[in-house]
C-alpha cells in the first residue's frame, strides 16, 4: 500500500512538473502547446549531449555534475520554448486558435523527427545513472535518487509558486491571463511576459527531461509523446490555467495509475485512471482548482 | 503510437480492404506495361519500421536485404535483369503500411520481402493478395498472419505459437515453478504470453500468477513491477519490445526481485542490455531465431556485413538477407515474375538452405522447423544458452 503511494507520488511529481508548463500557457495565451511534451524530450537529449561531453564522471561527483547539466539544460529549453514562441506562435496571435493548434502539432513533430534525423532513432542510455541504494520508510522502497528527484521537483513547484504570487512579473502574468486587452492597456508589456512564461514552463519540462534520463538511464525521441499527453490530461483535471491545480492534477494522476495497475492489473490501468477522471471532469467540468469561466462579452 | 493494438488492427483491415481495390484498380488502368516483359529491374517492396521507436530494427533488416540484392546483382541478377529493392517505410503502424504497401504497387513492385511488425504486416497481406504480389514475410512472426489464410503470404521467421511453445520447453528444462507473462497489448507479443498460457494451462506443471500487459513508450513501470514483485514468481517472460524490456528489468532488480527473467525475440537487442544496465541483464534469458552471432554458418557473413556497413548485424538481417534469397531463387524458379506463378514456385520449393536449416513450409506456409532458440546474456552480450534441439 504504502509503496503504492509512494510509486504514484513520484510519477506524479514528473506528470506535474510538465503539467505546469501547458497550464501555464494555456492561461495566459488560451493555447495547447502540443510540443510541450517534446520539450521534456529536448530536455533529456540536451543533459545526454552535455553529460557525455564532461567524459567520465566519478561517482561521487555525479550529483554535482547532475545538477549543473541539469540548470545549464533548463536554460536552453528554456530559450528553445522562447524561441518556438516567437516562429511559431507569436504570428498566429490574432489568428484562429485552430490554426495555432495545427503550428503545435507541427513543432512537436519537427522537434521528434529533428532529433530523430540528429541523433538517430535509437534509444540512447544516459551516461549518469542514479544509484538505487535507498531506505525502507513505512514498508515502503525509497531510493535516495528518488527522494532527491522529488525535493527537486517540490523546489521548483514551491520557487513557481513564490514567483507567480510575489513578483510584478508573476502579477502581470496573472492579470494578462484575467484579461490581456486591458492588461495592454494598464501598461503591461504582454508580449515579454508571455516570452517569459515560455521560458519558465519549458525550463521545468527540460528539467524534468533531464531527471527523467538520469533515472531511468534511457532516452529516446518520443519520450515525450505518452507523458505529454498524460501531462495534459494532468493539467485539465486540476484546471487549465490553475498552477496549483496543475500539480494536484499530476500527482492525483499518478496516484490513480499506481492503485489502478494494482488493483485490475496493467491492461486496465488506463481504463480505471481515465474513467475516473472523466467523472471528476462531469462533476467539476472546470477541473479540481479550476474557476469557474464567465462568459465576456 | 507505433505500436498498434488489436482493434485499431482490425479497423484497419476493414479500411485495407476499401484501399486494396482502390490500388489495385488503380494500376490496371495506370500502370499499363506488363511487368514480366520489362527489361528494366525486377523490384522488391521492402516494408520496414524506416521511422518510429523500431526503426533501428529497420535499419538492420533494410541493410540484410541490399546485401543479399548487390550480391545476386553482382552474379548477374535474376532472368538476367538486376534487382532492385524499393525500401518503403511501414512505421510498424497499420495505417503506413497500407500506404506503403500501395505505393509499392504503383511503383511496379513484383514480390514483397521486408515486414518487421505483425500489426503492420497484416492489414497488407489482402492489398497483395489482391494485386497477386508473392509476400515473403522475413521477421513478422503473428499467428494472425498465417490466420488470415492469404495465399500469397510465406512466413520465414517462426510463429508466435512456435515462440510460445519454445518458451514452454524452457520453462519446463530449467524447473520453473511459477510465471508471470508480461506483453504490451500487440499483435505479436499478446501471441506469445496468451500462446505461453494456454500451453502452460494444458501442461499443468507451471502456474501462471499473473498474465498482464503495458502500455509501451513510458518510462515508468513502477506499476507492473510492484505487482511483479508481489506475486514472486521463479520466472517472470516478457513478450515487447526492447526499450520497456530493459526498463522493466532494471526497475525490477532495482525493486529487489530475484527471481528469472526471460524475454521474447522483440527484446533480443544489444539497447536490452543497455538500458537494463549490464550488470541486472546478466543471466537474462530470451526466446529467439538464431541471431547473426549465434549461428555457426553465419561467421563469414558477419563480417562481410560489417565490413559493408560499418556495423555488426543486428537481429533479423539474416531474415531479411534470406527473404531476399529466396524470391530471387523462386523468380529463377518460375521463370518469371508473373504472381500466380511465383506463388506456385514458393508453395513448391525444395531443398532452399536458410541460416536456419533447410527450407520446408507447412501447409499454413510457414516455417516447418529451426524456429526458435534460447539466448542467455552472458558478459553483457547474447550467447546460445540452448538449441531446444
Amino acid at each position: 500500500m504504502s509503496q503504492l503511494i509512494w510509486n504514484g507520488l513520484f510519477v506524479g511529481s514528473f506528470y506535474a512538473l510538465i503539467a505546469i508548463g501547458y497550464t501555464m500557457v494555456y492561461g495566459i495565451i488560451k493555447l495547447l502547446n502540443f510540443a510541450h511534451g517534446d520539450i521534456y524530450m529536448l530536455g533529456a537529449f540536451i543533459g545526454f549531449v552535455a553529460l557525455g561531453s564532461f567524459g567520465s564522471i566519478p561517482g561521487s561527483m555525479s550529483l554535482i555534475v547532475l545538477l549543473i547539466v541539469m540548470l545549464l539544460s533548463m536554460v536552453l529549453t528554456g530559450f528553445a520554448g522562447v524561441l518556438i514562441e516567437r516562429v511559431a506562435y507569436r504570428p498566429l496571435r490574432s489568428a484562429p486558435r485552430l490554426a495555432v493548434l495545427i503550428t503545435a502539432v507541427g513543432v512537436s513533430f519537427s522537434l521528434e523527427y529533428g532529433v530523430s534525423a540528429i541523433f538517430g532513432p535509437n534509444p540512447r542510455v544516459f551516461p549518469v545513472r542514479l544509484s538505487n541504494d535507498g531506505a525502507n520508510l513505512l514498508g515502503a522502497h525509497v531510493s535516495y535518487s528518488q527522494l532527491m528527484l522529488m525535493l527537486i521537483a517540490i523546489l521548483l513547484m514551491i520557487g513557481l509558486n513564490a514567483f507567480v504570487q510575489g513578483t510584478s512579473t508573476g502579477r502581470a502574468m496573472r492579470s494578462i491571463a484575467l484579461d490581456t486587452k486591458a492588461s495592454l492597456l494598464m501598461g503591461i508589456n504582454v508580449d515579454s511576459v508571455i516570452t517569459r512564461t515560455f521560458f519558465i514552463g519549458s525550463a521545468l519540462a527540460g528539467a524534468a527531461g533531464v531527471m527523467a534520463g538520469a533515472y531511468y538511464g534511457n532516452i529516446n525521441f518520443l519520450m515525450g509523446f505518452i507523458i505529454g499527453l498524460k501531462a495534459f490530461t494532468a493539467a485539465v483535471i486540476g484546471g487549465i490555467g490553475n498552477i496549483r491545480g496543475a500539480m494536484l492534477g499530476g500527482l492525483l494522476l499518478g496516484l490513480l495509475e499506481a492503485f489502478g495497475s494494482e488493483w485490475f492489473g496493467g491492461q486496465w490501468r488506463d481504463v480505471f485512471s481515465f474513467s475516473v477522471l472523466i467523472l471528476i471532469l462531469t462533476l467539476r467540468p472546470t477541473g479540481i482548482l479550476g474557476g469557474r469561466v464567465t462568459e465576456r462579452v | 503510437m507505433n505500436k498498434i493494438g488489436y482493434k485499431v488492427v482490425l479497423a484497419t483491415i476493414a479500411t485495407a480492404a476499401v484501399l486494396a481495390t482502390s490500388g489495385c484498380s488503380g494500376v490496371l488502368s495506370g500502370g499499363g506495361s506488363d511487368p514480366t516483359n520489362d527489361t528494366g529491374p525486377i523490384m522488391l517492396a521492402d516494408i520496414v519500421p524506416i521511422s518510429g521507436s523500431l526503426a533501428p530494427s529497420g535499419l538492420t533488416m533494410k541493410n540484410g536485404a541490399q546485401m543479399a540484392v548487390d550480391e545476386i546483382n553482382a552474379k548477374g541478377g535474376v532472368l538476367n535483369r538486376k534487382l532492385k529493392l524499393d525500401v518503403l517505410d511501414g512505421a510498424c503502424d497499420p495505417q503506413q503500411a497500407v500506404s506503403a504497401a500501395n505505393k509499392a504497387i504503383s511503383n511496379g513492385d513484383v514480390m514483397s520481402v521486408g515486414n518487421y511488425c505483425s500489426g503492420a504486416a497484416l492489414p497488407t497481406l489482402p492489398i497483395f493478395n489482391k494485386a497477386h504480389i508473392p509476400m515473403i514475410l522475413a521477421a513478422a512472426d503473428s499467428q494472425v498472419l498465417p490466420d488470415a489464410k492469404s495465399p500469397n503470404a510465406f512466413l520465414i521467421n517462426g510463429t508466435g505459437v512456435q515462440q510460445a511453445e519454445s518458451a514452454v520447453k524452457f520453462m519446463k528444462k530449467e524447473g520453473v515453478k511459477s510465471v508471470a507473462l508480461v506483453d504490451d497489448n500487440t499483435q505479436f507479443s499478446k501471441d506469445i504470453t496468451t500462446g505461453t498460457a494456454k500451453d502452460l494451462e494444458k501442461d499443468g506443471s507451471v502456474k501462471v500468477l499473473l498474465n498482464t500487459s503495458i502500455t509501451a513508450g513510458e518510462s515508468d513501470y513502477s506499476s507492473i513491477v510492484h505487482s511483479i514483485v508481489s506475486a514472486n514468481p521463479d520466472m517472470l517472460y516478457f513478450t515487447a519490445y526492447y526499450q520497456e524490456g530493459g526498463l522493466i528489468i532494471n526497475q525490477l532488480r532495482a525493486a529487489g526481485f530475484t527471481g528469472k527473467i526471460m524475454v521474447g525475440d522483440g527484446s533480443v537487442d544489444p539497447a536490452l542490455i543497455k538500458i537494463a544496465g549490464v550488470a541486472n541483464a546478466e543471466g537474462v534469458f530470451a526466446t529467439s531465431p538464431p541471431t547473426p552471432d549465434t549461428l555457426p554458418n553465419a561467421k563469414n557473413w558477419v563480417a562481410n556485413y560489417t565490413k559493408k556497413f560499418n556495423i555488426a548485424p543486428g537481429p533479423f538481417s539474416t531474415q531479411a538477407y534470406d527473404a531476399v534469397r529466396l524470391a530471387a531463387q523462386v523468380i529463377t524458379n518460375a521463370k518469371t515474375t508473373d504472381g500466380p506463378a511465383v506463388i506456385k514456385a514458393l508453395k513448391t520449393i525444395k531443398g532452399f538452405q536458410l541460416f536456419t536449416g533447410t527450407l520446408e513450409f507447412t501447409p499454413e506456409q510457414t516455417l516447418k522447423s529451426g524456429g526458435y532458440v534460447i539466448l542467455v546474456v552472458k558478459d553483457g552480450e547474447f550467447t546460445l544458452k540452448d538449441s531446444l534441439k
